[in-house]
């Protein structure tokens, strides 16, 4: 029963919850047990925050379960989300100590909405890598093999929700570590445009790139989620402020002459065969469904994974220089290689790849006068083996950590609304994702098309066993 | 460019501003080992390629308001 509970939607929990049929309370307990239960394989929480949702869960009256779509349900957060009285580690020993005295942005709306917060999930430290391996709060692991990783770096977010240990949750995203563990784990991941969600006590990793992302199992849960945490808050310098969609509008619309666009270049080479073929699947639903689907050139991407660290590299370095000298023995080893990266490069070349990140922007900007969206595959592989270095492919080593972000890095460049979410099951037994692209600000038509696709069936993948 | 010898960014790190790197950090850099980032020569070779593509007057990218031209 509890872990039948404990795989639906938030909306399907809302129901029971208005229906009488499960309290916030039991709800927590369920969650809980669960936690308890998987904690120790997933790796998916530093510090589940228990007794707190608990409190929290019996103080909701009536009236407040009535006022938002996240009203006594549980979620969770990266542990980069300040949380008030809570730890914030961001993954590391280095922030061992540090308690957070607000919360962040999208938390305090979260709270606001009367969510309630089951704690803190782990990540690859301070943001830094796509595989979410952490040598001191443990490797999250794939629900669906737990010999594959989960992917990071919001490694413990897409674990949490994948065993069943909430049913959504808050990530970052600064080169697709929301989109891809999303996909490697059979969720729905959102990056927003940049702006959208306040980064607001969010510890930083790279503020021009940075984003806060969403995790959830359905397309209408992420579309509730994003109308709660999106906003304007003056103190986030790349926030914007504009109207809020009422993003649930976008939901069961069709596809019917919306145009599509597919890339030509970079999107659908190197990658697994069974991701190239899921993905025609999907387009073969889109034209029958009515889209209009059209070859799109993308900018030139081959420096694009280049220019992108190098605008990483010097910011991570840059916020955390207090902290390399006061606890630098603190770090991790790989995180450290990153940082002295960071130092090596120099003030020019960052200059130029910002102004590489401008050529990107425009370009693909001038995209979206033909087309309403850009559909690519999400990661080009599927879930790695825990401890994979490098990735072959067509007689090409990568680093895994690239692998795994190759087709994500490019949107937070330029800072565009993507969307991840599974279409298929691989013959090795995991999920394999696509990723929408939409406009600036125009996560309406991300969603709409997204929802069509969950919504037709024939893309819908089973629960990993293994979280039962 | 000449191939970057790791005495090279033992230099760099000791003679600069710097925060301190250890000599496996360096090594990193040189002979990467941990699945994560570009060896520094390879990085070091792209940004060549890059600082010799003109992007005119171009400006770093700054905040995306204003740049739709959707809105």
């Amino acid at each position: 029963m509890t872990d039948n509970i404990a795989f639906k939607d938030v909306r399907s929990l809302k129901q029971l919850i208005s229906g009488g049929q499960i309290t916030p309370a039991e709800l927590v307990d369920v969650f809980a047990e669960r936690i308890d239960r998987h904690n120790a394989v997933s790796k998916a929480f530093i510090t589940p925050t228990i007794e707190a949702a608990k409190r929290q869960a019996a103080g909701l009256s009536r009236d407040e379960l009535g006022e938002s779509p996240f009203a006594g349900v549980p979620y969770a957060s990266k542990d980069l989300f300040d949380v008030q009285g809570v730890l914030t580690t961001a993954g590391s020993r280095v922030f061992h100590d540090r308690v957070a005295k607000s919360d962040a942005y999208a938390v305090a709306k979260l709270r606001a909405a009367h969510a309630i917060s089951l704690g803190k999930t782990n990540l690859h430290e301070f943001a830094y890598g796509a595989t979410g391996e952490n040598e001191f709060y443990g490797t999250c692991v794939n629900a669906y093999d737990p010999t594959r990783l989960a992917g990071g770096s919001s490694s413990g977010s897409a674990a949490a929700v994948a065993f069943g240990l909430v049913p959504a949750a808050l990530g970052t995203d600064t080169g697709g570590s929301v989109r891809a563990p999303a996909a490697l784990n059979g969720l729905v991941g959102l990056k927003p445009t940049i702006g959208r969600v306040p980064t607001s006590g969010v510890v930083p990793y790279c503020w021009t790139l940075d984003h806060v992302g969403l995790m959830t199992r359905t397309i209408a849960d992420c579309a509730d989620l994003l109308r709660i945490v999106a906003g304007y808050d003056s103190s986030d310098p790349a926030s914007v402020n504009r109207p809020v969609d009422n993003y649930s509008d976008a939901l069961g619309q069709d596809v019917s002459s919306l145009r599509i666009g597919i890339p030509k270049n970079f999107y659908y080479e190197r990658a697994d065969d069974e991701i190239l073929a899921a993905l025609e699947s999907v387009k073969e639903y889109l034209v029958v469904a009515g889209a209009i689907l059209v070859p799109v050139a993308l900018p030139d991407m081959e420096h694009s994974r280049t220019v992108s660290l190098t605008v990483q590299m010097p910011e991570a370095l840059s916020a955390h220089s207090a902290y390399v000298q006061q606890r630098g023995d603190l770090y991790g080893a790989d995180f450290r290689a990153g940082l002295a990266l960071g130092q090596c490069i120099l003030a020019e070349h960052y200059v130029k790849a910002k102004r590489f990140v401008e050529v990107y922007r425009q370009e693909t900007n001038k995209l979206f006068d033909d087309v309403d969206l850009i559909l690519t595959p999400a990661t080009p592989e599927i879930a790695q083996k825990v401890g994979t270095v490098k990735v072959a492919r067509n007689g090409v080593n990568e680093a895994i950590g690239n692998a795994i972000t190759r087709y994500t890095t490019f949107f937070n460049m330029t800072g565009h609304p993507a969307l991840t979410m599974p279409c298929a099951m691989h013959s090795e037994g995991l999920p394999i994702g696509l990723q929408l692209v939409g406009r600036y600000f125009d996560e309406m038509t991300v969603l709409r098309a997204a929802h069509a696709i969950e919504r037709s069936g024939r893309f819908s993948i089973p629960l990993p066993s293994l979280g039962l | 460019m000449q191939k970057l010898q790791k005495d090279t960014l033992i230099g760099i790190c000791a003679q600069m501003a710097s925060h301190s790197w250890s000599d496996a950090e360096i090594n990193e850099l040189v002979d990467p080992q941990l699945g994560i980032i570009t060896g520094f020569q390879d990085l070091l070779n792209e940004l060549e390629q890059l600082r010799k593509i003109d992007l005119g007057t171009t400006p770093p990218a700054m905040s995306v308001q204003g740049a739709n031209p959707n809105d």
